[in-house]
């Protein structure tokens, strides 16, 4: 059969709504995965790679062949411990050591002052040199002795991509050329050395070499990838992505509404036709197989056509978000978003259309006599609803990565597709009604929204799915960005301060009081290694999770403190009980999951040379991405008191005062300043980058919705002529006929409304608190937006698009 | 100048519609008096353009020649919304396919014409019609739920409940089978009777032509009898 203009006319609607719903699929597809690149290679930056391997020995050096085998850069660091004396006191230090390479993602900042404007390079401390913490500014222009070697200390290092996950246990940092580091003589047989190798390069590469690099790792040594790096940063991440995948589906289950919609009001549509041509002996078979085919046509231009669409959105958005991300998107080389897309159009097309056309064959020859509702047998109802059922499930199984989601979206299909008309229904029939016999025009009204002929109900329930998927978007969009601001409010602390003597505590309490810094109280630190857990040796335990042996192998911070920190929530047992000076501990909730902790557990731990055994009294939420002190363990202040601590607090040191910062590290020199500014804007940026591409979706929603409007009009549209035309001959005059269609439109937008900001509200709580793990807050704003939206919408888009019914002529209902 | 007694008057009437073959005449020189209070049946054969002179009548439409009088009142030049003013309140249409609003009830049917002429009292006018008809125990079914018979009298009473000086009937059995059309072509007679409406009816069918005061056959848009 040729792919005729025939075909498309006789099925524009349908054809646009699958254009739209490939293009959809298309461009998320190309465009998702490209700001997920991008979003990675972002992330990629605060480990100054894609992947790190870690360990304590050297590297064999075939992993270097074998990485660049794959295609990938490789870089190496090697950081170790070591004393610098500044003048007759001695410092300790965290030097790193690097390569020409280094940093792979990312760059390096530095400045020439402390209070300097800071430079990002690419280069690396030359031979002879080093880069020091801010900390150390007092050495900049002068020799520093590392071992047995001398360096010039050229610069201040203000800014390194992979500072560390740990981030407050970092003495300050000096910065020195790979090498450079045999001629201090620093590393020695038993020292304490982290080796870092680094990878970069494309996903695939990337992933092909972790396969092979799983399977040879050596004992000791650990990879790190943005799945297990930055607690923070992979919290932002998967939220983001998540959003992603939850805003792309609702457009597309828009686009899927479309096409139902469409789908049936051509089935309707063509209802006369195959009466008539079964009066003629054309077969139910026969009639079936040219629908079959007319929509395989429909189904390869649209696919071309949407591809073609979804190819070119690409460029609009990019140079939208170029400006945003301050770099170009990186391409992605696969054909695989256009086979998905090509699927879904025709999983969707088949799974809509195709029983509304099998019912429309079977639509009684007798109806060439007598025009009657071809009314639908259960079967074939069963026929239409299994089908969309079957169709959504498919597309939601191939796009979703997350099978709660796709569970959860389908559900709230489902729910929509069955209950909606069912309410509005109801809705409808209650105002009906309370209405009886009062107000006749508002009852009247009522009545045509009720009259089965134009489907108005079924009409609503799909202009309410669309309306409910795009608030639920908005919605999320709002508790998921304004969930972020509360926890990164503009005065958040934006510097830690670290490793002070405990006697220096009240002093720097006092000093910045007396400068006016807002600073929080300080917490006491210990490094502690958890030995045993219920006498059991830890390194015995066969743990499930991957990380539970990292956290076995490494030392982490302790704290104590008598109340429960800001923004750390009690999820199983009772917060340490001040009043009691047995031992207590608080465990973080992902600590005690990988480590399969309950309370009551008995915990062994080494601080130091001592030994404490206490049991864990409760466990706690953590928002890590708040960039306050946090904390996997809590002790009671009594549990720590002989231990020897440093103190830490965090401070909002606005720009004015960082003047006070170098006086602060003088008066104070065991202080170490940490400023993670940098870091917090790379975490908000993502987020806000993120919300501006799926602004671009929005589009995408909105036509579909404009579809879905003009379908819906459109099904109606003969009934409301020959309404139209009978009011006329009854002597109704224009502006009567406008009032009334005006009322309606209105009508049909308050209940549509109405109902779909009560269903996105209940759905936006429910979507926040259990999948995203986010307090909901309830919005005025959603039933004002809801209800003016749609009114205005309904209103405007149904009075223009039907205004040519307006002016039909009284004589048609003659001809009718 | 229509005379003060007519009803209804055309003069010299025709109407032609452009098609791609060129120009249509539908109706040609057409001249006609109806009087208030008579019956008037039309009939003609399918396409002979009884439809388009019924509508041309009732100021559906407009004459493309000639000037059409509707209570005196030349419709040739007024606008759809001066023409639908001169119809209001005074006008009433039975259809061949009743045209009632589906999803509303008889009792609603039957208030919408009144409701939109603005009468006061439209919910009594409108019982009183349905009861004229036999259908005061059906006010509150919906339209869809009667039978053909039973629509087309909630048709008949909504023509009635505005107490038109002349109603249009177009083909108003041709719906129905014999006995119910014969009950229908009754009532309609009856309550013009009653009320003593200017009736103006279309049809093809012998029986019909019968009951009016002056039958008028039209053929190929030409008029060949107008009997008293």
């Amino acid at each position: 059969m040729k792919v005729g203009r025939a075909t498309i006319h006789s099925y524009w609607l349908m054809f646009i709504a699958t254009v739209i719903t490939v293009s959809i699929v298309t461009s998320s597809q190309l465009i998702t995965d490209r700001i997920g690149l991008l979003l990675d290679r972002q992330a990629s930056e605060l480990l100054a790679a894609d992947m790190v391997i870690i360990s304590s020995r050297e590297f064999d050096a075939d992993y270097r062949q074998q990485a660049l085998q794959h295609g990938l850069q490789v870089s190496n660091s090697v950081s170790l411990r070591s004393a610098i004396f500044i003048g007759d006191d001695p410092q300790l230090v965290e030097l790193k050591a690097v390569d020409d390479a280094y940093p792979l993602r990312g760059r390096l900042e530095r400045t020439r002052e402390v209070t300097g404007g800071r430079s990002a390079t690419t280069e690396i401390p030359a031979r002879g040199e080093v880069w020091v913490d801010t900390k150390l500014a007092q050495l900049v222009g002068s020799a520093l002795t590392l071992g047995e070697a001398k360096f010039d200390t050229s610069w201040l290092l203000t800014f390194e991509p992979d500072r560390g996950g740990a981030i407050f246990n970092l003495a300050p940092r000096v910065l020195m050329n790979l090498e450079d580091l045999s001629r201090t003589g620093l590393v020695v047989p038993g020292s304490r050395v982290r080796y870092r190798m680094m990878f970069a390069g494309e996903q695939g590469d990337i992933n092909r070499f972790k396969i092979w690099l799983t399977i040879n790792l050596k004992a000791g040594e650990e990879i790190q990838d943005l799945e297990n790096a930055r607690p923070e940063m992979r919290q932002a991440l998967e939220s983001t992505r998540k959003f992603f995948a939850l805003a792309i589906v609702l457009t597309l289950v828009i686009a899927m509404a479309a096409i139902a919609i469409t789908a049936r009001y051509t089935a309707n549509r063509e209802a006369p036709k195959v009466a008539m041509l079964r009066a003629f002996g054309i077969s139910q078979q026969s009639l079936f197989r040219y629908y079959l085919r007319q929509l395989g046509s429909l189904w390869i231009v649209a696919t071309v056509s949407g591809i073609a669409l979804g190819w070119f959105t690409q460029f609009p958005l990019q140079w939208a978000l170029d400006g945003w991300f301050g770099k170009t998107l990186p391409q992605v080389h696969s054909l695989k978003p256009y086979f998905s897309a090509g699927l879904v159009g025709l999983l969707a097309l088949a799974g809509f259309s195709l029983p509304y056309l099998a019912n429309a064959t079977a639509t009684p020859p007798m109806q060439v006599l007598r025009t009657a509702v071809n009314r639908r047998s259960w079967m074939r109802g069963l026929l239409i609803t299994g089908s969309a059922i079957v169709a959504v499930f498919v597309v939601l199984v191939l796009l979703m990565q997350s099978s709660l989601l796709a569970v959860a979206t389908l559900a709230l299909v489902l729910a929509c597709a069955f209950i909606l008309p069912l309410i509005l229904g109801w809705m409808v029939k209650l105002l009906l009604f309370s209405t009886q016999r009062r107000f006749w025009l508002r009852q009247y009204l009522l009545s045509r929204l009720q009259a089965a002929s134009r489907g108005a109900i079924y009409v609503m329930s799909g202009f309410s799915l669309v309306l409910i998927s795009i608030l639920l978007i908005a919605v999320v969009k709002d508790e998921l960005l304004g969930s972020w601001q509360e926890q990164l409010p503009e005065n958040i602390p934006n510097y830690f301060l670290i490793n002070i003597r405990s006697d220096d505590i009240e002093a720097v309490g006092a000093y910045m009081q007396q400068h006016r810094i807002e600073a929080s109280t300080p917490y006491a630190l210990a490094r502690a290694r958890l030995k045993q857990i219920n006498s059991i040796d830890a390194s015995a335990i066969d743990f499930v999770h991957p990380r539970a042996e990292h956290m076995i192998k490494h030392t982490f911070n302790i704290t104590h403190a008598r109340e429960l920190p800001d923004q750390n929530e009690i999820i199983a047992g009772e917060w340490l009980d001040p009043d009691n000076p047995r031992p207590q501990l608080s465990v973080e909730q992902g600590m005690a999951d990988k480590l399969g902790l309950e309370v009551g557990d008995e915990l062994t731990l080494t601080v130091g040379s001592m030994t404490l055994r206490a049991p864990v009294t409760s466990i706690r939420s953590v928002v890590w991405e708040n960039f306050k002190p946090n904390f996997y363990l809590i002790a009671n202040p009594e549990l720590l008191a002989d231990l020897p601590q440093t103190g830490l607090l965090s401070a909002f040191i606005e720009e004015q005062n960082k003047a006070d910062l170098k006086h602060l590290l003088q008066r104070f020199p065991s202080i170490t300043l940490l400023d993670i500014t940098e870091l917090m804007a790379r975490v908000r940026g993502i987020v806000d980058k993120a919300s501006v591409a799926l602004q671009f979706f929005f589009l995408f929603a909105l036509a579909s919705a404009l579809i879905v409007l003009l379908a819906a009009i459109q099904t109606g549209r003969h009934e409301r002529e020959i309404e139209s035309s009978l009011l006329r001959a009854l002597s109704a005059h224009t502006n009567q006929l406008y009032r009334v269609h005006i009322l309606e439109f209105t009508l049909m937008g308050a209940l549509i409304g109405f109902f779909s900001a009560c269903f996105a509200t209940v759905a936006g709580w429910a979507i926040s608190v259990y999948f995203f793990n986010i307090e909901f807050h309830f919005s005025v704003a959603v039933w004002a937006y809801s209800l003016l939206s749609s009114c205005l919408v309904l209103t405007i888009a149904g009075t223009l698009v039907s205004r040519r019914v307006y002016n039909v002529s009284p004589m048609k209902i003659l001809r009718s | 100048m229509a005379e003060d007694n007519l009803c209804i008057a055309l003069n010299q009437v025709g109407k032609s519609v452009d098609t791609p073959d060129g120009k249509l005449d539908i109706l040609k020189n057409i001249s006609l008096d109806v009087k208030y209070q008579e019956a008037v049946v039309i009939k003609g054969a399918s396409g002979s353009g009884k439809t388009t002179l019924l509508g041309l009548m009732a100021g559906l439409d407009q004459a493309s020649s000639g000037d059409v009088f509707l209570f005196g009142e030349n419709l040739t030049r007024k606008s759809e919304e001066q023409r639908s003013s001169i119809r209001a309140g005074r006008v009433g249409f039975v259809f061949q396919s009743f045209h009632l609003v589906q999803g509303a009830n008889a009792m609603q049917n039957v208030m919408l014409p009144l409701e939109l002429a603005g009468k006061a009292g439209a919910q009594q006018l409108a019982m009183e019609s349905l009861q004229q008809v036999g259908l005061a125990h059906k006010t509150g079914t919906l339209v869809e739920h009667l039978s053909g018979g039973e629509q087309q009298r909630v048709a008949i009473a909504r023509a009635f409940a505005v107490k038109p000086q002349v109603l249009f009937a177009d083909e108003p059995t041709g719906n129905l089978d014999a006995v119910t059309g014969r009950q229908i072509a009754d009532l309609m007679f009856h309550l013009r009777d009653q009320s003593g409406t200017t009736l103006v009816l279309v049809t093809h069918e012998n029986e019909l032509l019968e009951r009016g005061d002056r039958q008028i056959l039209i053929e190929s848009g030409k008029l060949l009898t107008s009997q008293a």
